[in-house]
């Protein structure tokens, strides 16, 4: 019996390793908002504390929120609007990403339902559901 | 087409890494701590001290996120509290210490008498138990730092592994012959088990009171409550850790032989095994969920496997064959293309290898 072809499963990179540099634990790291210590940033004492970090700490927040907002909306009915007026409600599967496109299924279109689709981002005007 | 299975090495430590443990499930996914014997390289201005640096990374992927500096001699136990936010360290600088996986700070210094050797968080993190080469088990409060230990003393030889189990209430410790168990508020012994051989692991399973001992060639399995045995297997060579999945449906082992094997838990008959490591492993552990275990060899690495070969999870990627074609299908969805090329690359530099070592994989 001819031994089976096989592949090797695929990987997206590496793990990333040390950066030769530092200790790591980055400062404004994913986990940073779970300590209790952590002041709010506009009852921070540091006078250093420069305009740029305050932003950048934002930007996390706010970027840290919408990516939980995605997980949120996983398996739930979504409703899209899309140009021209169209409206469109799938079961939200999960994003790529680039959050370039929306994977979906049970996407109710004016002319049928479609069981699987993509739905490119640009396409998509806004959305909105309830958790 | 059948997959085979692309093992992830991480990299970072360059001396044999001796532990390894998981945290459990937070809302972050969960971490990874590892722990090597001497001076690793990542910091080459440290160089010419030979320490032990224990890292933390994230679990699901092995990114490295950091590395816990302060100990003065090999690391030779780390472990993470369920929500990974207090890691702590067992050191040949006589110290245990417990650092803030958040920021990497080291929290406390605890002072002991020789070798530590295993370190183990109570579910609550109140609690840290403690044993080495003193052969005494050790109980600090964390809330109380400062105040003296509380200590049981009984084996007569050096403590390799500590563990908490049964909420706390009880204590089950290893040493070269010996598995005890103590009762937490009495500090007194309860039951003892007695091995002709050096037993080289222990792994405990809350769900189910499961015990899991290491032994020779033997994997064996009881009871943590009365330590009554309930199976064992034996494995081509000698064993050096092994861990039991979380739906105790597999159970994964790896030894003197650089081997990894998989088994069925409840045939024991043997499903996988993986060459890939160039040195013994010395430990291995099933990720909180069960998708991915960790092996720790004394070549310097960590690596990831996969439980389910080819399933997507973590940085492994599912690419299935279109029908009636016979190369490997452009992934539909667009990320970075790799080719089969690429693939076969990745894979060999993951392996770091001197020789061949294509994994056997018995289906």
């Amino acid at each position: 019996m001819q031994t089976p072809v096989t592949i090797p499963v695929p990987v997206l990179r590496l793990p990333r390793g040390p950066d030769g540099f530092s200790r790591g634990f980055a400062p404004d790291g994913r986990r940073a908002p779970l300590r209790p210590e952590v002041p709010e940033i506009q009852e921070c004492p540091i006078a250093q504390e420069s305009l740029e970090s305050q932003e950048q700490r934002a930007r996390a927040a706010l970027r840290e929120r919408y990516l939980r907002s995605l997980l949120a909306m996983v398996g739930h009915q979504v409703s899209f609007t899309l140009h021209e007026g169209v409206r469109v409600a799938a079961h939200f599967g999960a994003t790529d990403l680039d959050v370039a496109n929306f994977y979906v299924s049970q996407l109710q279109t004016p002319i049928g339902v479609q069981a699987e689709a993509l739905l490119r981002c640009s396409d998509i005007i806004s959305y909105t559901f309830k958790p | 087409m059948a997959m085979r299975q692309t093992p992830l090495t991480c990299s970072g430590h360059t001396r044999p890494v001796v532990d390894l443990a998981f945290s459990g499930i937070t809302p972050y996914g969960y971490f990874l701590i590892s722990a090597c014997k001497g001076a690793g390289q990542h910091l080459p201005r440290l160089s010419g001290q030979h320490y032990g640096k224990p890292m933390l990374r994230q679990g699901d992927t092995g990114d490295w996120i950091g590395t816990f500096l302060g100990h003065k001699g090999a690391v030779w136990g780390a472990t993470l509290n369920k929500d990974a936010t207090k890691a702590a360290t067992a050191a040949a600088d006589f110290t245990a210490k417990v650092w803030d996986a958040v920021s990497g700070d080291e929290l406390m210094t605890l002072a002991h008498k020789h070798i530590v050797k295993t370190v183990d968080f109570t579910q609550d993190s109140n609690y840290l138990l403690t044993g080495g080469q003193d052969k005494l088990l050790r109980i600090y409060d964390l809330n109380k730092p400062e105040a003296e230990p509380k200590e049981i003393s009984g084996h007569t030889s050096g403590i390799k592994k500590a563990l908490w189990c049964s909420e706390d209430k009880q204590i089950l410790s290893a040493d070269d012959k010996t598995v005890r168990l103590w009762d937490h508020a009495t500090m007194t012994e309860v039951k003892s088990l007695n091995f002709n051989m050096s037993v080289s692991s222990m792994e405990y399973i809350p769900e189910g009171e499961i015990l899991v001992i290491t032994y020779g060639r033997s994997i064996a399995f009881h009871s943590a409550v009365s330590l009554d045995p309930i199976k064992s297997f034996e494995a081509p060579a000698t064993i050096n850790s092994a861990s039991l999945h979380p739906e105790k449906e597999f159970l994964v082992a790896g030894g003197e032989d650089f081997k990894l094997y998989k088994y069925d838990y409840n045939s024991g008959e043997e499903l996988e095994s993986y060459k890939g490591h160039f040195g013994p492993i010395h430990c291995v552990r099933f990720s909180p969920d069960g998708e991915l275990y960790a092996s720790g060899s004394e070549d310097g690495t960590l690596r990831l496997w996969q439980t389910v070969v080819g399933k997507t999870y973590g940085l492994w990627k599912c690419v299935l064959p279109e029908e009636d074609s016979g190369e490997l299908a452009k992934p539909k969805i667009g990320f970075p293309e790799t080719t089969e090329e690429e693939l076969e690359e990745i894979a060999s530099e993951n392996s770091d290898c001197i020789y061949p070592s294509a994994p056997d994989v018995k289906a």
